[in-house]
């Protein structure tokens, strides 16, 4: 758009020359051709633009000036070309254009001070270099004028603006920007000081304004405080030199500019050697070995160029023992001392108005002493330049007798102890072995040395001295007089006859205007006078969405620097850095973090465990109000998320849970769906253990977990919690615990209906349903194991058993044979159960006596008690049959009526334990009678005392039984064969065959109830073993 | 990154063999760059260490090549000063001396501690016109033909580095870092004004 209207004035322009100028060939030509190569440049390429404007400023600037003026918008329209290196040819032009032209300064400095602002460094960079060009440009040409405008004055001001702008920018962020800023302050502090005769003046600066070329009366421009300025660019200037982080450019570029500016206006040689000496005391610590030899390069270079002038002469010894120092030897040294200036004694301070070159002098002799009455004193010898300069000798005279042999031993193993680890770069790179140790030379400048680094940290006589005259310097004759003496000039220090505020006045004054329409504000207040930088001013509060961003984001990078950070070695900082930062946040950060932690928890359980442990650090540092919330979240997080990651086969989770620092309600809860996986229950099972094991202070609620899953209805994880119980019962402070736990669980069996805990449903639900097998094997788990290890709780269970319902009770005796077994026959408490038999646990009784005999003979002790609880409580002769081995012969015959009058089932078993068959081989023997002795005294059951139907159906089973015996025919003997053979058919005939028929005709259910007992299929096939073997077939009879 | 190539020059004490094996493998690589020597004299290995060929700055390779082909062609051609002078004058007709060259460059790249030395004490001897900073850096290359053509890559590498930054004056120096940690050979750098 800026060069569509550039082209419509160009048409215009060039049809002025078409039409007005019509003899001017030429001018028309280059005119034509300008008008063509401006509108080619504004399509054109980079390059090719770049080719045309340089052929556009040599048309209008060298070869036809008069042209300039009329093209001068449509360059400047260039300076918002996209192209960086359009935008710097821009300043070169307007560098050339305002050289040519003075007055073009009005329109162009405005464009300058926009560039100078530009996003572009490289920008940046070129307007600063163009400034310090138009800086004397604009200098010149206002002292020049007769009668300076406003428009020119508001120039000068934008200007002076400019240039602090750029003296600010010393502290820019950018190195070049930097040294650019560095080489401009090194101009501005030589235009803005008087030019000597001792001044070394570079041909081509000739010409260039100075400050003693400024008129004292000019209209506007002031002489006082143009010094002024001059002198503050350099304090600043020499403050930016010892900025201890100052890089190596800058560094190299300031000892440049110093040898330069000591060169140029030896008035500041004090300064620049004393600077020097600083900095070659304290190299920065920031720069590496390799700069550090750059820069020692260059300062030997500089002195040498210092040494090389003329006014270097007082100066002369600190400079040679710095260059001692930088390694030049003592013969190449002396080579550069100017031969000229050995007949030495040319005051240096004579005043400079003996320069022939000055034009102005008489003025300048004059100084300002129209404005200030007592003119400079003269004083003959002044000993030193400055106060910084007098400072250091001061200390250094005041050090000089006492660095005596014993103290200079005592400083040095003083400051052994602060010796670092390692040589610094610096002191290796300077390191020159002192060779004139000792010596008077060498210690004043040891003396020197010290008093440079005491100065610089404000000690010693000289620095307390110089504060007080600078104190003093109030004043400003007092200052005025002592300067102008010391510095061989007259010049006022301060601008005695008017305030800095009075400056500010003509700030307010229209500013020059940018040719373009300029987007960027200026603000009018802040010219000419340096922005004070305050953080508050440039920042703005973050939004809480964008802190929240800004935050997350930054947890994120320290959380996937994982890699990066373990291979420094500074895994611990980073785990320990997240672990706090975390805890101070909430929400989605937190979860993204257990998130992180469990995606690889073998890698990352040390920031776990911080996190964890930061977390309760922070509950026990806010207690007591401290909530466990966030603790209780983040254990929960971590536990339920390795349980629900599938095969996590190291002990991750038992760490973790042990090492907890504490185990909340919801933490157990974990730990319980963790020991109710089938797959994994084994696993926490163990660590359950642990836990009781080793927290005392909760291993009750710990333990009732455990004991809950012992009562569990998968059965591994049920028998897994038995076996841990068991092995737990065998701790003593444990064992009570666990007993009380179980007998409850069995009292619940008294109840009615099995209560709803059973069904692991909340306890105010009603259920109504009856027992099952199931619900009473549940209460009845961890009693029955624990049993077998502590017989005494047989007893709880009769009680139980007296109590409860027929349904339970044969569950409850359906479920006793292993553990009862378990107990075995001696054991005291069973013997003690039978001895006692509580009313209503006969059956109880007698089931345990029979499992306890299933197997093995019972033992006397066992057929003791039975006998006297025969005898002496319960007459039930059913309690005898499982001892009835064990009983005497005069005992069995006795009850032997009592017992076949029992169901033909356990009639039966009585024989089978009585003729041995129960039990092995060997301990038939046992049996009180033999088959024989039976066979008779069931003969001899009397009637009167027993049925004949129980005696019959005792005899037929007895049979049954015998049939089946090989060994029946070794007991009759074969003695008595024939007598057997009689007494069988005998008997038969008499109390069987008979007793049958009569049966059958009278009672044929009790006949058929016989012949059940006889079963039909056996008896058949047991007679034809008897024809067989000879003996009688009774086959007729039935 | 700048969009002009880099002014490059490259020296060393006679322009004959680093500073050309430099200029080549540069200019090859599109770099503006020019290659200078320091020294009084161009001097050339002679039939002994004490002997050298000694030729002004005004001598063309070409008139040094005729001279040492009459010379002693085998000798020379043994040791590979021919094949280095055939090189020389394909890039450019003559040796030049780097103190009487104005024009202005971006960065220069010596290629010894003298030279180093020799150039900056020129460049500051100058008169201060325009301010346009120049870096001066120093890549010690031993003066043979094997250190030569290695030295000439690690000076390209670098120049292409340093080509490729946003902004050269503000990363030089870390770069400069990072290119004496790589190459365990110190740079001496330094910044000078015209």
């Amino acid at each position: 758009m800026a060069s569509g209207s550039g082209e419509r004035q160009h048409a215009s322009v060039a049809s002025q020359f078409f039409t007005g100028a019509e003899d001017a060939a030429i001018d028309m030509t280059t005119s034509e051709k300008v008008v063509d190569l401006l509108n080619q440049a504004a399509l054109m390429s980079t390059d090719d633009k770049l080719t045309a404007l340089k052929q556009v400023q040599e048309l209008i600037i060298n070869k036809d000036p008069s042209l300039l003026d009329n093209f001068l918008d449509e360059m400047i329209a260039f300076q918002t070309d996209k192209s960086i290196e359009v935008r710097k040819f821009v300043i070169g032009f307007i560098e050339e254009a305002c050289k040519r032209d003075n007055e073009l300064l009005l329109k162009l400095i405005a464009n300058l001070n926009m560039l100078l602002k530009d996003e572009s460094v490289n920008v940046v960079k070129k307007a600063i270099l163009t400034l310090t060009q138009l800086y004397k440009v604009a200098l010149q040409w206002l002292v020049r004028s007769k009668s300076v405008s406003e428009m020119q004055e508001a120039c000068w001001d934008m200007v002076t603006h400019m240039k602090e702008e750029v003296l600010a920018l010393l502290d820019s962020d950018n190195d070049g920007v930097r040294t650019h800023a560095i080489k401009f302050t090194e101009s501005l502090i030589i235009t803005l000081s008087p030019r000597t005769p001792d001044s070394d003046i570079p041909k081509k600066q000739e010409g260039d304004i100075s400050l003693d070329r400024l008129p004292k009366d000019h209209s506007y421009i002031r002489y006082d405080v143009l010094s002024e300025e001059g002198k503050s660019a350099l304090e600043k200037l020499l403050k930016f030199m010892v900025h201890p982080a100052i890089s190596s450019i800058n560094l190299t570029t300031a000892l440049g500019s110093l040898a330069t500016l000591a060169r140029q206006r030896p008035m500041f040689m004090s300064e620049v050697v004393q600077a020097y000496e600083t900095l070659h005391a304290n190299l920065p610590p920031t720069l590496a070995k390799s700069q550090v030899s750059s820069v020692r390069k260059n300062l030997k270079l500089h002195l040498v160029s210092v040494l090389r002038h003329p006014s270097s002469m007082d100066f002369h010894s600190q400079i040679s023992t710095l260059l001692l120092d930088l390694g030049m030897a003592q013969g190449d040294i002396a080579r550069c001392v100017p031969a000229a200036a050995q007949p030495r004694k040319r005051p240096r301070h004579e005043p400079y108005s003996e320069g022939k070159r000055i034009k102005i002098e008489p003025t300048l002799i004059e100084d300002d002493e129209d404005k200030e009455e007592p003119a400079p004193v003269v004083v003959p010898k002044p000993s030193s330049t400055t106060g910084t300069q007098s400072a250091i000798d001061l200390t250094a005279e005041f050090l000089l007798p006492l660095l005596t042999s014993e103290n200079v031993a005592n400083l040095v193993l003083i400051s052994m102890v602060y010796l670092p680890e390692a040589m610094p770069a610096s002191f290796q790179a300077t390191y020159t072995p002192v060779e004139s140790a000792g010596t008077d030379a060498q210690i004043k400048h040891l003396a020197r040395l010290m008093a440079t680094q005491m100065t610089a940290a404000g000690l010693g006589p000289g620095e307390s001295e110089a504060s007080m005259e600078e104190s003093g310097s109030k004043d400003p004759i007092i200052i005025r007089k002592v300067s102008a003496v010391s510095l061989g000039q007259a010049i006022s220090v301060v601008g005695a006859y008017k305030s800095p505020t009075a400056e500010e006045t003509p700030q307010a004054k229209k500013l020059p205007e940018p040719i373009m329409p300029s987007t960027q504000p200026k603000a009018p207040g802040s010219s000419g006078r340096k922005k004070v930088f305050r953080l508050g001013d440039v920042v703005q509060p973050l939004s809480d969405s964008q802190l929240e961003k800004l935050t997350n984001m930054a947890v994120k990078r320290i959380l996937q620097a994982e890699k990066a950070i373990a291979r420094s070695g500074m895994s611990h900082v980073r785990v320990k850095l997240l672990a706090r930062l975390m805890t101070q946040f909430e929400g989605a950060m937190k979860d993204d973090m257990l998130h992180f932690i469990l995606e690889d928890m073998r890698a990352r359980s040390d920031l776990a465990f911080s996190l964890l442990y930061q977390e309760y650090n922070q509950y026990l540092s806010q207690l007591p109000s401290g909530s466990l919330d966030s603790y209780e979240h983040c254990l929960f997080a971590l536990l339920s998320g390795l349980q629900e990651r599938p095969e996590q086969r190291d002990g991750l989770f038992t760490k973790l849970v042990l090492e907890a620092p504490l185990i909340t309600e919801s933490a157990l809860e974990v730990i319980r769906r963790y020991c109710e996986d089938e797959s994994r229950v084994y696993l926490g099972m163990t660590t359950l253990k642990e836990l009781i094991l080793k927290r005392p202070s909760r291993q009750f609620q710990y333990l009732h977990v455990l004991l809950d899953l012992s009562s569990h209805e998968k059965e591994k994880v049920r028998s897994t919690a038995l076996t841990f119980i068991k092995r737990l019962y065998e701790k003593d402070h444990l064992r009570e615990y666990i007993e009380k736990f179980a007998l409850n669980y069995m009292q619940l069996l008294v109840h009615p209906n099995p209560p709803s805990l059973l069904f692991g449903v909340g306890d105010d639900t009603e259920v109504a349903s009856p027992w099952t097998e199931e619900t009473v094997r549940q209460c009845l788990y961890l009693y029955l194991s624990l049993l077998p290890l502590n017989h005494r709780l047989v007893h709880e269970l009769a009680a139980v058993y007296t109590e409860a319902i027929a349904d339970i009770k044969r569950s409850v005796l359906r479920v006793i044979e292993q553990p009862i077994r378990g107990m075995g026959m001696n054991s005291p408490d069973l013997l003690l159960l039978v001895e006692n038999c509580p009313k209503g646990a006969e059956t109880l009784v007698t089931r345990c006596l029979h499992i306890l005999t299933d197997k093995v003979p019972p033992s006397p002790d066992l057929v003791e008690r039975v006998r006297d609880l025969y005898h002496k409580r319960v007459p039930d002769v059913r309690f005898l049959i499982p001892v009835i081995n064990g009983l005497e012969k005069k005992e069995v015959i006795q009850a032997l009526p009592k017992l076949i009058k029992l169901n033909p089932i356990v009639v039966k078993e009585v024989f089978n334990r009585l003729l041995g068959t129960q039990h092995s081989e060997g301990s038939s023997s046992m049996s009180p009678l033999t088959p024989g002795e039976l066979l008779i005294s069931l003969h001899n059951i009397d009637s009167t005392k027993c049925d004949m139907k129980s005696i019959i159906k005792g005899k037929s089973c007895f049979y049954i039984r015998n049939l089946f015996l090989s060994n029946l025919s070794s007991l009759v003997g074969s003695c008595c064969l024939l007598l057997f053979v009689v007494v069988v058919v005998v008997v038969f005939f008499l109390s069987f065959f008979l007793p049958i028929s009569y049966f059958v005709v009278l009672m044929p259910h009790l006949a058929f109830d016989v012949l059940k007992n006889l079963n039909f299929s056996c008896m058949m096939q047991s007679l034809k073993s008897f024809s067989h073997t000879g003996y009688v077939t009774e086959s007729g009879y039935i | 990154m700048p969009s002009q190539p880099l002014r490059v020059a490259v020296v060393c004490s006679s322009n004959q063999n680093r500073s050309m094996e430099a200029h080549n493998i540069l200019s090859k690589r599109g770099f503006d760059v020019r290659s200078f020597g320091t020294g009084t004299h161009v001097k050339l290995p002679g039939p002994a260490p004490d002997k050298p060929n000694v030729y002004d700055f005004k001598t063309t390779y070409e008139q040094m090549y005729s001279d040492l082909v009459r010379k002693d062609k085998e000798l020379y051609t043994q040791n590979g000063i021919l094949h280095m002078l055939e090189r020389n004058k394909r890039i450019k007709p003559r040796p030049e001396r780097f103190q009487s060259c104005k024009e202005q460059f971006d960065l220069v790249i010596t290629c010894e501690e003298r030279v180093y030395d020799q150039v900056v004490e020129d460049l500051n001897s100058r008169e201060q016109e325009t301010f346009q900073p120049v870096h001066v850096i120093n890549v010690d290359i031993q003066d043979n033909h094997e250190e030569a053509t290695l030295g000439a890559f690690l000076i390209c590498e670098l120049c292409q580095c340093i080509q490729h930054t946003d902004d050269m004056e503000n990363e030089i120096d870390e770069l400069l870092q990072e290119f004496e940690d790589k190459s365990s050979r110190p740079f001496l750098h330094t910044v000078c004004f015209y």
